[in-house]
């Protein structure tokens, strides 16, 4: 975040503390892009995200009058987009997600790698496969449960610090630490399988 | 240090975070082993094509739905708010006006009594406002009260013992 940004925060805020609807219009254009991007990256759904997206700009317009500005106002705001999902999360059937477990390195009792690792980073180097890439991964987060798929959003799309996350989601940097580097094994080891298949043509 | 190890601590290994000592056991085992060399390289690969991903963008559509809601929502609470206000101030006037005509016909209670000549001793605004209206003379039409006048006589309500304000009224 530049300071520009901040400074201009610092201005939506005291005029959102004031109920302004200008403030409240000038917060939607601002934020309303990113706060549906995490919230849709929760809940997978597009209309579970759009309530969301309201009670987070409601919720924003009722409580600028308590927040202290100890951190960033984009930092509270995805606080709050956070809660307002995992409370929709909640009542709801667990979305069906694979298990984290089955796609962890395996080692010898010794703690050599027990499987093949070939090493495919030279070959995805063009730019049009690059992107393609990205998109099999976002297709595989969804397959994460949301205890990992929230930090990884966090912290590798929306390009939170450690700590960033950490204080969103009230975990220590340690935890958003193991959650982040499980599901990047996760990551690694099933796109590794796809480019395998890639390779030997689909089965 | 052996690859299970190496694994678990590639995160620190990357970011920076590994002390000295165990950075440069790592880096040895990583020379020495291709399987680790090309777990790093794909793991460094992963983290890279992550910033490929794009959030889900907004439909148009409801991006205005959301839009109109959310402003709707905004403005009903802010019209809300100043209805509110606006009762709040007539309400503090009317307790300000029951106040006034009761000590003009000497009709306070004789604790709001003491403690309302006490403040208007001490105050100039006020003293000067209420002998204007006749000093306690008899009923008297009020109209036109300053408005510091009004804070200060607020204040004074507020700050009288539990019961004696809705006395008045």
């Amino acid at each position: 975040m530049t300071t520009e940004r901040v400074v201009d925060d610092n201005v939506l805020l005291e005029g959102l503390r004031r109920g302004a609807p200008e403030a409240v219009e000038s917060l939607f254009d601002r934020y309303h892009n990113r706060i549906f991007g995490l919230a849709m990256s929760i809940l997978k759904n597009e209309s579970d995200a759009e309530e969301a997206v309201q009670d987070v700009f409601l919720t924003v317009v009722r409580k600028a009058n308590t927040f202290k500005g100890n951190s960033a106002l984009y930092s509270w705001m995805y606080r709050i987009c956070v809660n307002a999902c995992l409370m929709r999360l909640r009542g709801k059937r667990r979305s069906e997600t694979v298990s984290i477990e089955e796609f962890m390195p395996v080692f010898t009792e010794e703690g050599m790698h027990a499987s093949l690792i070939d090493d495919w980073s030279k070959e995805v180097e063009r730019k049009a496969l690059e992107k393609e890439l990205g998109q099999v991964i976002q297709r595989f987060t969804e397959d994460l449960s949301e205890k990992y798929r929230v930090v990884f959003v966090l912290s590798d799309v929306e390009g939170l610090s450690n700590e960033e996350t950490a204080h969103i989601l009230g975990l220590t940097v340690p935890a958003v630490k193991s959650r982040l580097h499980r599901a990047r094994l996760y990551l690694r080891e099933r796109l590794s399988g796809y480019l395998q298949e890639g390779k030997t043509g689909p089965q | 240090m052996n690859c299970k190890e190496l694994v678990y601590m590639l995160e620190d290994y990357i970011d920076g975070t590994m002390e000295e000592q165990l950075r440069r056991e790592l880096s040895v085992h990583i020379e020495a082993c291709e399987p680790c060399l090309n777990f790093l390289r794909t793991y460094e690969k992963t983290r890279i094509l992550c910033r490929h991903i794009r959030p889900d963008e907004i439909p148009d559509e409801l991006r205005k739905r959301l839009k109109t809601f959310v402003m709707e929502k905004v403005r009903e609470r802010q019209r809300n708010i100043e209805k509110y206000l606006g009762e709040e101030a007539r309400e503090r006037l009317r307790q300000v006006e029951a106040l006034l005509r009761a000590y003009a016909v000497n009709r306070l209670p004789p604790v709001v009594a003491a403690l309302f000549q006490a403040h208007n001793d001490r105050c100039e605004r006020c003293g000067a406002f209420l002998r204007s209206i006749n000093g306690g003379k008899g009923p008297v039409e009020i109209t036109g009260i300053p408005p510091d006048v009004e804070e200060h006589i607020v204040e004074f309500l507020d700050a009288l013992p539990p019961g004696e304000a809705t006395n008045l009224t």
